[in-house]
């Protein structure tokens, strides 16, 4: 059905990459022209070398034949994945799937306007008729400049050794099968065990017309456990994730049985427990993938697009206080491991950290090229898009409100009646009202300074600029979470990294039963 | 890249994982042309033309399956991946239940989900439609301008075939449009957006009506507070409804009942609901957004009643979990070429009933109108419900000022069997619908 449908509320976040078809991973081996040998075995062998067919030559020809109408900026795209997914369910492999999805896509812009045009063939002639498709945005404006792409040398982050994906059939069963066993090896209670597996190794190819080329490849894996227990007719599932762009020595510091047995207790904890409360009160948001809130809140609101459209409550606010002097967001696309991260974005800039927010006042946008160009300003190496099917857009990475000084425990003091979000789910935003929600998974009652009983999920919500104003406390505990973040918008699907310390509020909506 | 016979590609790669050693094989095919027109402050900002195609190989071998996807339907490549496949099976656990359907139904005729305007439509076609959009929008007062404005339109063509059907083929067309509308009043921006998608292009409302529906909600959400906590009866209309409903469907998938993730586990044959809600799941539906006259795994489609008159009749099954429930199949896989079939939505709605919408309002005192909800609100497994929403707040049985910044939540079993009132005003604008639904009594989450 329409692959890229219109919706009607711009962003969601969504637990794991279960229904990504996309995943992205990262630096990898970066800029290396030589491929690890057991790399070609994970592409089976039946990949043609992107560079094979688009050499310097090639991509200059295509490029100029896509700015021969004029344009601000052309960029050839080539991608192709090899995907592998695995899923447990009813304690048997279900299902085993190879996925080889490969192509290019040829981009032009003229100020506002965007062409686009791809092919699921990476051949010569196709590419130099997409770019044909895509110029016709532009309506003869300009003259051609000659293009000449060169190599550009980019340093990757960080290096991954040894990359999950690369790893044997077999040894990822083995891992899948044994967190299934320790999920159930928690409580009789435990009835049912889901696990999905997914892991890529991404190859990218960027040609652009400002003399760009860059080869890059990336690996990702996600690992998602969801475990259901049954006591009567109370019925509790408890999630938890693993993963990143990470390599097998992962496994070591993140024990996948350790992990698996956290989804089961969270169920077992979440059976029997009341109602959250509903209505306004004190909220402490637990670190690491709380950073939902940070993501939903200011990060979609300071993405160029809609700030350069001026639909969104942040457009025009650069330089001022948007939110408390406590507060600084940051956006990261080199986090080692993140599973935002990259070497280079999908435009060719290479990825960066940008600080978003300091000290309360806004200090820059998300941008990619088109939104950069039209708003004056300068790249911050955003661009992302879900495939080659896709154009870019300006797009989170890693983002997190960053490390504050207050000792964690200290932040339930002084709190009568109030609400702790321990874990959370997925989230949305209206970017010009700046009304935002989010799930949560795991929540629990903090009652005269101490956090006390488990209560059922709820969504809280809240205005972006009012809740950010409230922040009374920031941890010096500061995560990211590198295991989950599937971030939607327009119909586009990539892997983001969220992130936060354990951090105050000095009232967000609760949306529970019990008043 | 367009194959020309496509009936040819499937048998080919079905016969080649038949002699690599697959006793069932599955080839779906899935070729799909999509153009779309983004247009705004007078100028088009993006024209997309997408032609995409892909091929999924399903295996079964001992009971064990595997499967493969790609985009690259290069002859060397397919051999590859083909041999891969069969090979890759072998790894998983075999399933009793894993057999592909093997009786040949006539697929369903006269669903009338394809318009051949599809072929003549143009880009400068969409284009006036797009700028008929955005026009609109803006004589409402106080729209200011608008975030997208969007008109397209998308042919799909699926081809099957598996080891005991020969070969099956349907195409489908969709046509949409979509405005959001910015307006703007002492400082506050606020967005209202409309949408109309239908599968012939004649059926569609008038751009100058989407335009001006997507202006007047944009207007009539500025000024919106939120409201003090509370328990109250509340109006979901219409659209808000249809939403609800999407969020229940996963609810009445057969996989999650059998896996315990549904709180509708055990309840077939049992009142879960008011008398007065009946949910249809209709994949033979005449022109709906959802018909289509076979399902991901060749089975026939068939209109499913799930909840008739507040009781729980079947649950909704691909082949696999049907046999696993020892009940009959549905008809209800869903997949494209990347993905195994799964339970889906067909047109998945609830059935009219007989309030009219303004006389629902008229007998609440005071309450809540819903006009929008966001986010994940749904616990399927517990039976959990807490979301954001947007309306106006009913005083003496009219609608009174516009509210936002709260949430309603409530136990979904005692929701549904709450539901006092529903309306007459189904309208099939997507594959989720409802009538105007009123609860009893829900708890607001506010300021």
């Amino acid at each position: 059905m329409p692959i890229d449908e219109p919706i009607s509320r711009r962003d969601f976040l969504r637990h794991g990459a279960v229904l990504s078809g996309a995943a992205l991973a990262a630096g990898a081996s970066g800029l290396s022209f030589l491929r690890p040998p057991d790399a070609d075995a994970a592409i089976m062998g039946i990949g043609k070398e992107l560079r094979d067919v688009l050499n310097l030559e090639t991509v200059n020809r295509i490029l100029i034949e896509a700015l021969k109408r004029g344009g601000d900026f052309a960029d050839l795209f080539a991608e192709q994945r090899f995907k592998t997914t695995i899923v447990l369910d009813d304690q048997k492999i279900d299902s085993v799937t190879y996925g080889f999805p490969r192509g290019a896509g040829v981009r032009v812009f003229f100020r506002k306007q965007t062409g686009y045009a791809f092919s699921d063939e990476i051949a010569y002639n196709d590419l130099l008729d997409a770019a044909h498709v895509a110029s016709a945005v532009v309506l003869n404006q300009g003259t051609v400049a000659p293009v000449d792409v060169r190599p550009r040398v980019l340093t990757p982050p960080f290096s991954v050794m040894n990359p999950v994906a690369l790893m044997s059939e077999n040894t990822k069963f083995d891992i899948i099968r044994r967190m299934d066993a320790a999920a159930r090896s928690v409580s009789p209670k435990i009835v049912s065990v889901r696990i999905e597996y997914q892991d890529e190794a991404r190859d990218t190819l960027i040609g652009t017309s400002d003399g760009g080329y860059a080869i890059d490849r990336q690996y990702l894996v996600s690992i998602s456990c969801s475990a259901t227990a049954v006591n009567g007719s109370d019925r509790r599932t408890g999630r938890s994730f693993l993963g990143g762009r990470v390599g097998e020595d992962y496994f070591l510091r993140r024990d996948p049985e350790a992990v698996a047995k956290e989804a089961a207790q969270q169920a077992m904890t979440l059976i029997g427990a009341d109602p959250a409360p509903a209505g306004s009160m004190p909220v402490v948001i637990a670190p690491g993938w709380g950073g939902v809130l940070i993501h939903e809140s200011f990060g979609h609101a300071l993405e160029g697009d809609s700030i350069r459209r001026g639909t969104s409550l942040l457009s025009g606010l650069l330089g001022q206080k948007i939110g408390s002097p406590r507060l600084r967001v940051v956006d990261d696309a080199l986090w080692p491991n993140g599973r935002g991260s990259y070497t280079v974005d999908d435009e060719g800039m290479p990825g960066q950290r940008t600080v978003l927010v300091d000290g309360g006042y806004l200090q820059s946008y998300i941008l990619d090229r088109q939104s950069a160009f039209n708003l004056n300003q300068k790249s911050t190496g955003n661009g992302r898009r879900m495939s080659y099917r896709q154009w870019p857009l300006p797009r989170m990475t890693n983002t997190y409100i960053d490390r504050g000084t207050d000792d964690p425990a200290s932040l339930f003091s002084g709190i009568t009646k109030g609400f702790y979000a321990a874990d959370l789910g997925g989230g949305s935003v209206d970017t010009t009202s700046g009304n935002f929600n989010f799930a949560v998974q795991l929540g629990y009652l903090i009652e005269n300074g101490q956090r006390t009983k488990p209560v059922r999920g709820a969504v809280l919500i809240g205005n972006s600029l009012e809740t950010m104003q409230r922040i009374e406390g920031i941890g010096n505990d500061l995560q990211v979470d590198q295991t989950r973040g599937m971030c939607g918008k327009d119909g586009q699907l990539v892997p983001v990294g969220v992130g936060q310390p354990t951090v105050r509020f000095a009232s967000i909506t609760v949306g529970g039963t019990a008043i | 890249m367009p194959i020309s016979r496509p009936e040819e590609v499937l048998n080919q790669v079905r016969t080649m994982a038949e002699r690599s050693g697959a006793a069932e094989a599955e080839v779906y095919f899935d070729f799909v042309r999509f153009v779309e027109v983004r247009y705004r402050e007078g100028e088009v900002e993006l024209l997309q033309q997408s032609a995409i195609t892909g091929l999924g190989l399903r295996v079964l071998r001992d009971q064990k399956m595997g499967f493969v996807y790609t985009t690259n339907l290069n002859r060397t490549v397919l051999d590859e991946l083909v041999v891969r496949t069969v090979a890759l099976a072998s790894q998983a656990t075999p399933r009793d239940e894993n057999r592909l359907p093997d009786q040949a139904f006539p697929p369903q005729t006269n669903l009338e989900i394809e318009d051949p305007y599809a072929d003549r439509i143009t880009p400068q076609d969409l284009i006036a439609l797009a700028k008929a959009l955005e026009d609109n929008a803006l004589l409402v007062n106080k729209v200011k301008t608008t975030q997208t404005a969007r008109a397209g339109y998308v042919v799909g063509e699926t081809h099957f075939s598996n080891t005991f059907i020969p070969y099956l083929t349907y195409r489908n067309t969709q046509f949409w449009l979509y405005c959001a509308a910015v307006a703007m009043e002492g400082g506050q921006k606020r967005v209202g957006s409309f949408t109309d998608k239908k599968r012939n292009f004649q059926d569609l409302t008038t751009p100058d009506r989407v335009g001006r529906k997507a202006g007047e909600r944009a207007v009539a959400r500025l000024g919106a507070k939120p409201v003090p906590s509370a328990r109250v009866p509340v109006i979901f209309e219409a659209e808000a409804a249809g939403g609800f409903l999407g969020g229940l469907f996963g609810a009445f998938s057969g996989l999650n009942v059998l896996e315990q993730r549904s709180f509708l586990a055990g309840k077939k044959g049992q009142a879960i609901g008011s008398p007065l809600l009946t949910i249809v799941d209709d994949a033979i539906l005449r022109r709906g957004l959802g018909s289509r006259p076979f399902d991901g795994e060749g089975s026939q489609t068939r209109r499913n009643v799930v909840v008739d008159r507040g009781v729980l009749t079947r649950y909704l099954h691909t082949a696999a979990t049907a046999r696993r429930d020892g009940v009959n199949p549905t008809g209800s896989a869903w997949r494209g070429y990347d993905s195994l079939p799964a339970v889906g939505a067909s047109n998945f709605y609830i059935e009219n009933g007989s309030s009219k919408p303004s006389s629902m309002i008229e007998q609440v005192p005071n309450g809540l109108f819903v006009t929008g909800t966001a986010g994940f609100g749904f616990d399927l497994a517990a039976g959990d419900y807490s979301q954001q929403v947007e309306g106006n707040w009913i005083e003496k049985g009219k609608l009174g000022r516009p509210v936002e910044g709260i949430t309603v939540a409530g136990k979904i079993s005692d929701m549904l069997t709450g539901i006092d009132a529903v309306g007459r005003d189904l309208d099939f604008r997507s594959q989720f619908c409802s009538p105007s639904i009123r609860f009893k009594e829900l708890t607001v989450g506010g300021g």
